[in-house]
Parts: C-alpha cells; structure tokens; sequence
C-alpha cells in the first residue's frame, strides 16, 4: 500500500529525470533555430514566475502584475498573425486573439472584447511572456559571441537544448538569458532571465504541456459573444502620458547615447519617446505629465531599496531599473534592464548641468 | 448493508436540514443580487456571480461556486465524521458489528453513504440554483457564453454543468476520507469533524502560501476550482484530470488507512 | 438438552498496557445452561463479553463460540446469537419497529420475508407490541430496554448474550423479563446473563462464573454451590440453652439462631426437645449465592467451604 503511494507520488518525477540526449547544436545555430520558428504551429500550456515587484502606482499595474506573478497561459499559435494566449485564471479567463488586422483581448469577468491595433511600442502583456515569444525576441539581436549551450533537458515531455545568453553590454543588469529550445521544432520551451546576482530566476516562463500541432482555425478565431461590451484599444497610459507631456511642450533632448547604450528608433513610436541599447539590453526615456510623476514618486519614495539623491529617484527589481529624473522641462522617466550605476550615468548624460 | 446505511442517512432529519441550510446561502445571494441589482465587481465575489445578472443560465455553477470553499466541506466533514463515531457514541455501533455487520462492510457501506450524500447535495444544490437562476434572473435563451468568449448552447451549458457536478462531487472525496479516517479514530464524532475541518483549513492557507509551493500540487483543495476550465473552450481538462487523480489517492490511502485501524480496533464504545 | 459447548475460551487475556484487563480466563458454557457471568464492576466482565462477540479483540487466547472461532468465524456464528451489550442503543429519531428492521437488515441471516413477522413476535414478545410509531427517543428507560432485548431476539438465536437485560425495569417488567427468558430457556435457548445483581441470577441461573480483578475465580453449578454445607440452622427463643444441650456441636449462634452441626434436621430436633429446648424452626443450612461470590471474590485461601466464617470477618 505505501509503496504504491511511493511509486504513484514518484512517477512523475522519474518521468521528468529521464535523461535528455544532447545534440551537438552548436549555440550560434541553436538561436538560428529559434529565430527560424516563427513560423511552427503549436499548442501549448505554460506558466510564468515573475519574482519583479516593481513599486509603481496605478499606472503600470497591469504589467508589473505580470512580472511579480504566477501567470498561467495556455496558447494555440498558427503563425505570426494568426494565434491565441489565454491567460487562466481561477475564477476568470483573459484570452488575446491575433489576427493580421490586430488582436481581440476578450476579458470574461467584465465581458469586453477590446479590438487593438498592432502598436510598436507596448507595455509587455502575458502573450510577450509566453516562452516561443520571449525567447525569440531576447536571442534576437544576441551576438554569437555572447551565447554559449548549456547542456539539455526534458520539457514538457520533449527533448530541449539549453543556451545561454551573457549580455556584453556593461550597462546591462541581466546577467544572463536561459533559452530551453525543443529539439525537434526550434520553439523556445524555456526561458530564465537572471538579474546581476545569480539567484533565482527573475523572470522563468515555460511550457508545461507542448504540441507542434495546428490547431484548428476555429480554435484562434474570435467573434465577440452578443452580450459583450466592444471597445477600441488604446495605447498604454504611459504611452498616452508621454504623448501628452510632449504636446504641452514638455520635450526632453535625447542624446544620441546614454550610459553607453546607443540611441535606437522604432517606427511609429512618438517622437518624444527614447530607446536605446541592443539585444536584453534596453534603456527607455520618456517625459512624464507632473501628475503622472508626482504619483509615482510617491510610490517609489516608499519603496524598499529606493535610492534618493540629486541625480532623482531610482529603485530597482531584480533587472529591471526604473529611475524619475527632474529634466529641464519636468519629469522624466528612465526605465530597462539597466542597474543603478547605468541609470545614475544616463541621468548626468541627459541633464547635463549636474 | 449500504441499503441500511443509505436508508439510514437519508431517513435521518439531519441531513435534510443539512442540505436545506447549504441552499440558503445560494439563494439568499441570488435574492439580494437580483434586488439590488448590484453584481460583485469583475474578478471579485465567487466566480460566476457577476455573470449571472445577465444570464441566469449560470446561477447553479454560481451556487456550486458559493457553496464550495467551505459551506459544502463542511456538510460533508459532519456526515463523514459522524460516520463511524456517531455510531461509536450512540453505542449502535457495537450492535451492528455484533449482528455481525462486519467491520470492511461497514466502511464500505459508510462510505458509499457519505458520497451518496455528496452528490445528492451537489445536485440539490444545482437543481436550487437552476430554479432560482431560472426565476430570478433574465435567461438567454441561446445558451451562455463560456470564459473563453465563446458561445455555448443551452445543451452544452446542460452537459457541462452536469461534468461540474460530478467533479464537485469528487472533489468533496478527500474531505469525506479524512473525516471517515478520523472517525475511526476517535469515538467523538465532533472530533472527527473538526479533524477534517483541520486539515481542509490548513490545506487552504497553505495554498495561498508561496514557500509551501513544492506539495502545493498535493493538498485535497489545490484543484477544487477546476470546476472552472470545464467552462472554458476549449474545455482545459489538466487540472481536472489532476483533481480527480489525486482526490483518487487521497481516498485510497485514507479509507486504507481507516480500514486498517478500524478492523484491529478494540470496540469499547 | 445437550452437553455441546457452546462458549468456551481458552487462556483469554486482554492486557492494555500494564493492565491486565481479563488474565486468563477459561469459560465453559453449555447447551441448555443459564449461566450467570458475576463481577464487580471492573472485573473485566465486560471486556470478556465484547471479546465473546468479537468486539474487543483478545490479546491472547482462544474463543469458541457455538463450536467455532471468534472472530475468525464471526460472520458465521453471530448471526446465532443475540446481544444486549451494556444497555440497550438505538437510533433516536427512528420508530422501534424501524431500528430493528434496520439491524435486522444490516447484516447476514436475516431474511427479508420473514422480517416483518418476526419483528411483530419480538415485539409482542417484550411486551412493546402497542408503542406503535412513537421514535425511540420518546421510550422510557425501560422500554428501550425491551426493545434492545427485542433486537436481541429477532433471529431466534441459540445463545442470547445479555448484560444486565433487567436494568431500568420496574419490579413487574423485570417479572416478566425473567419469565420470558426462562421461557426462551425451556425452548432451547442457552442463555449467558452478566449481571451484578446477585439475586436475579440465583432465580434464573443454572450454572455460575464469577470474574474477580480479570480471573475466573469460580465456575460450577449453582446446585453445587449452594448445597448443604452440612449443618442446621435451629430457630429458637433461648440459643444459649441448645449450646448447653448440644455441647460442642455447635458452630455459633447469632440473635434467635443457632447453627449446628448436623444434616440430619430431625435428629437435631430430636436431641433438643429431650433436652427440653423449644424449637421454632429447623432448617439445612445452605450457603446464599452471596456467600459463594463473596468468598470466592476474596484474595484469602480460604473459599466456599467456609462460609460462616467468612460472615464473622
């Protein structure tokens, strides 16, 4: 009797420790791979672990939730424009529907269906952090020279090659990317995202279960049910914030590198809106409306770890920095995967009369 | 002999006080939602409740939804718990084994009572919803629509609120095996009772509880909620496939558990 | 009436922890015996009577119970027996009628057709016949007693094992009780009846054990125990005249009586009326079943053949 408890309360771990055959795929075709996978169909069940708690107000709630939580997906992707990220919830569901004209978020508990279109510059929603995504974006623009293999693993049932990313960039609070990639298909089934110390996990997503089959195209698709309430997506609030300081006149001069991150642009980002960096590497600018940083220097000042002094207020979790900084026009926000030290030096690049 | 143990639950007042007492809530809930008109806020409030204003076709799994996390464990950690010890403290248990009902048949039949009694209960309670649902609510007469924005037809909203019923049902199973475990135990049938309400308490809180995580897969409540993803579309079989696995283990191991102490017991009582 | 056996034990012990509830105790019971099952409270009566039924299982030790092993063949033999254990219990909120169709049905070797019937001659039998379908929780002490004896009967069992079946009852019903048992006894019925009460099992019982601190420490025939010890009781006005009269027979005197020895009463009287001592009555002396247990309850050697003794003390 308690053997048979044994044996049943073992079985899956014994599964789970079968060993993996590693390939000998180099890394540099590893990310090849990955970034070749746009394109496999699949249906899958994941789960994210954020350990980020950002101390930030109501106005990034929903993405810090993101981070800071468990978040359980369960995904059916036919390609690029064509796909569908349920996020579960215990008592709920939020489910996103792609297609080539934009996505339909579907929220059951307030039963709206938001109609977005494709934006360039959004803040991060649970289909980013789905590991096929995450992993494509962050090997994206890695160097061969940063990524090296780290062995393999069995994931959800499959054989997965493991490779990992040390970004080059000094400024970088990422210390390195774990990229689990299915063997078979190319698809990212596993991606750990590590702050400057090597801990836990700042950010680990993955497949629980994996199938690189087609789901049916009924499955993707969305109309929205009689009874709900349809909306037009907007842009994030932040977005709107900035978009609206830089129309008060309140403009912020970006040099054309921070901290040593190298100005980038984005098409159809608003032009008072800053990036700069490359691969895992990102630093954001963008002038904030008082209000908006009144609230959110408040929350910061309170925070634990904060560090105030002349250059501003900044704080940051696990790899990701935030810093508010008092420009020449108003406030400013500094925001990536940047440490402290980075954003102390962008913040003396920018207002250079300190 | 699970005639004589059924009979004996279901002639016994108590249990249909029971049940009666289980349906107020429901209902008290569906009375005020439908005068007030005031729907618990999004992602507040047991789930469901704040479709039903809309759709009245929801209101037995709202009910479900009231009664699960502890009006219903409760019922069933009486019953359960009452099982052998209530019969221990009667002193009617040293007749049944002296006429001879014999120890294994006796659990057996305690046993298939109590899940009796839980499904009678789920059911009256989704029957009850049904009615109030029905009569107090306005009722789409196409169905409803499932969480994932889909719609539903009246048949399948039938189909799977039957599947949630049963699973509700199973979920309950743990519960009534440690309260039958506990009750062979002690000769207090309130002893046994609040065992079980022991542990569904501890289960419960160490759910909520990030450093209990590892075993989190293994408490009885972890899958109590996956009534849910029966309502999803595509219906999101794991965690209820999982659910009904380990409630499958919790009874295997507990009522093995309580046959094994029960039949070497010494019967003093 | 047969000699079969029909509740034998065999080095019973029941030992919790240090204690050693029953220590070694050899029951003989016979077909057609009353036997009367004597203790003090404590003694570890009852303890002997749940491991009878299979209820308490023994520490060490053999059961018989109707020539077969308990509680190996439990399901075999109880069926055969009845039981009344410590008092009467029952569902509260049901009729009578319908806990012992309950019981009757909860397990084997009672059939169904039958049951109705059979619980109807139960019922007429303790005299409950007329309590229709009041619950039981409105019964008197007394008439759930009769009903757990009524649950006790329903099969028309061999043995009946009773524990103190008169408890709670008036002097009329425990009247009655006694007569149907002897009327359940002439129809073949063995009866085993633990009890405290001395009196009753001397009117009933054939056959007599008595539990002392968890040993059997008498067993035998009421007959036997209570036979003439050999000597005569003489009534008389003036006991110091039969002493002068019968010198050095006699045993002692107490009150109005004098205890001589003798069996022969007539012989007695004899010497003391040519002695010219007035004699009121005459009588064997016969020990009281009270005598018998308390003696044999005692820890001293000395027993049954000396119950004057044992008086004075």
């Amino acid at each position: 009797m308690v053997g048979l408890v044994a044996v049943l309360l073992a079985l899956p771990s014994v599964i789970g420790a079968l060993p993996a055959s590693d390939a000998g795929t180099p890394a540099a075709d590893l990310r090849r791979a990955v970034l070749a996978s746009a394109d496999v169909p699949f249906a899958g069940y994941a789960q994210s672990a954020g350990g980020l708690d950002l101390p930030v107000g109501d106005q990034l709630t929903s993405a810090a939730d993101l981070l800071s939580d468990r978040t359980t997906m369960r995904a059916w992707y036919r390609g690029p424009a064509d796909w569908r990220v349920d996020v579960v919830a215990p008592t709920g569901e939020t489910g996103v529907h792609a297609d080539p004209g934009g996505t339909w978020t579907w929220t059951w508990e307030r039963a709206v269906a938001t109609r977005t279109a494709p934006s360039p510059l959004a803040l991060p929603t649970a289909p980013d952090l789905l590991p096929s995504a995450l992993g494509r974006r962050l090997l994206s623009e890695a160097t061969d020279a940063e990524l090296s293999r780290i062995g393999a693993d069995r994931l959800a049932g499959r054989d997965a090659l493991g490779v990992r990313l040390r970004p080059a960039d000094t400024a970088s609070s990422v210390s390195r990317v774990d990229v689990w990639v299915d063997d078979a298909s190319g698809v990212p089934l596993r991606v750990q995202v590590f702050g400057a110390d090597d801990g836990q996990a700042a950010l680990d997503t993955g497949f629980l279960e994996f199938e690189p089959t087609t789901p049916p195209a009924e499955v993707t698709a969305f109309d929205p049910p009689p009874e709900a309430e349809l909306r037009e997506g907007q842009d994030a609030q932040l977005l709107q914030s900035a978009t609206r300081a830089a129309a008060d006149g309140h403009r912020v001069r970006l040099p054309a590198a921070l901290a040593g991150l190298d100005r980038r642009t984005i098409e159809g980002a608003p032009r008072s809106v800053g990036l700069y960096g490359r691969g895992v590497t990102l630093l954001a600018v963008s002038p904030l409306p008082g209000r908006a940083a009144d609230g959110l220097r408040d929350a910061l000042v309170r925070a634990p770890g904060v560090v105030v002094d002349h250059l501003g207020v900044r704080i940051s979790a696990g790899p990701l920095g935030l810093m508010l900084v008092d420009g020449e026009d108003g406030p400013v926000l500094l925001t990536g995967t940047v440490d402290l030290d980075a954003l102390a030096t962008a913040a003396t690049d920018l207002v250079p009369a300190w | 002999m699970i005639a004589v143990e059924l009979r004996k639950l279901f002639r016994r007042p108590r249990t249909w006080v029971t049940i009666g007492l289980l349906n107020g809530l429901p209902v008290l809930v569906a009375v005020l939602l439908a005068l007030t008109d005031l729907a618990p806020r999004p992602g507040e409030g047991p789930v469901f409740l704040s479709a039903v204003l809309t759709n009245g076709t929801l209101y037995p799994l709202a009910a479900l939804a009231i009664v699960l996390p502890l009006f219903l464990p409760i019922a069933v950690s009486v019953v359960a718990g009452e099982a052998v010890a209530g019969e221990a403290q009667a002193g009617t248990l040293r007749y049944l084994l002296a006429r001879p009902a014999g120890r294994t048949r006796l659990l057996i039949a305690k046993l298939v009572a109590v899940i009796a009694f839980v499904l009678v209960t789920v059911v009256v309670v989704a029957a009850v919803g049904y009615l109030t649902g029905q009569l107090l609510f306005d009722v789409s007469p196409i169905g409803g629509t499932a969480l994932s924005g889909t719609t539903l037809t009246s048949q399948e909203i039938a189909g799977r609120t039957l599947l949630a019923i049963g699973y509700v049902t199973v979920s309950m199973l743990g519960v009534a095996a440690f309260a039958l475990f506990f009750s062979t135990l002690t000769d207090s049938p309130l002893g046994a009772t609040l065992g079980a309400l022991a542990v569904l308490i501890a289960s419960s809180l160490l759910f909520t509880l990030d450093a209990a995580s590892a075993f989190a897969p293994y408490l009885p409540t972890r899958y109590w909620l996956a009534f849910v993803d029966l309502f999803r579309d595509p219906v999101l079989w794991r965690d209820v496939v999982r659910g009904v696995a380990l409630q499958g283990v919790y009874v295997v191991v507990l009522v093995g558990a309580a046959w094994a102490n029960f039949t070497t017991k010494d019967v003093t009582s | 009436m047969s000699d079969d056996p029909v509740i034998q034990t065999a080095g019973l012990v029941k030992r919790y922890g240090q204690l050693r509830a029953v220590d070694g105790i050899d029951l003989d019971v016979r077909a057609g015996d009353v036997y009367g099952f004597l203790g003090a409270n404590g003694s570890g009566k009852t303890t002997t009577v749940r491991m009878l039924l299979g209820l308490v299982l023994p520490t060490r030790g053999e059961v018989r119970l109707l020539g077969e092993p308990m509680p190996r063949a439990a399901r075999r033999v109880l069926p055969r027996v009845g039981a009344l254990i410590e008092g009467p219990a029952h569902y509260g909120h049901l009729s009578g009628r319908a806990n012992l169709a309950l019981l009757d049905a909860a397990g084997p070797g009672g059939s169904r057709r039958t049951r109705k019937a059979r619980i109807d001659t139960v019922l007429e039998q303790v005299g409950l016949a007329g309590v229709g379908r009041k619950p039981v929780k409105a019964y008197s002490l007394g008439m759930r007693q009769r009903l757990g004896l009524g649950a006790a009967l329903l099969r028309r069992p061999e043995l009946l094992v009773l524990d103190e079946p008169t408890n709670g009852l008036d002097p009329q019903g425990i009247h009655e009780i006694r007569d149907l048992l002897l009327e359940l006894h002439r129809g073949g019925t063995t009866v085993f009846l633990s009890s405290h009460l001395l009196a009753e099992v001397e009117q009933l019982c054939t056959r007599v054990g008595v539990l002392d601190r968890g040993r059997l420490v008498l067993q035998d025939q009421l007959a036997t125990l209570t036979a003439p010890t050999g000597a005569t009781i003489v009534q008389t006005p003036d006991p110091g005249r039969v002493r002068a009269a019968l010198d050095g027979r006699v045993l002692r005197t107490d009150g109005d009586r004098a205890v001589v020895r003798g069996a022969d009463p007539a012989e007695v009287n004899a010497a003391l009326v040519a002695a010219g001592v007035p004699v009121t009555g005459l009588a064997l002396e016969r020990p009281t079943l009270e005598e018998v247990v308390l003696a044999a309850a005692s820890t001293s050697a000395d027993r049954v053949d000396a119950p004057g003794e044992r008086s004075r003390r």
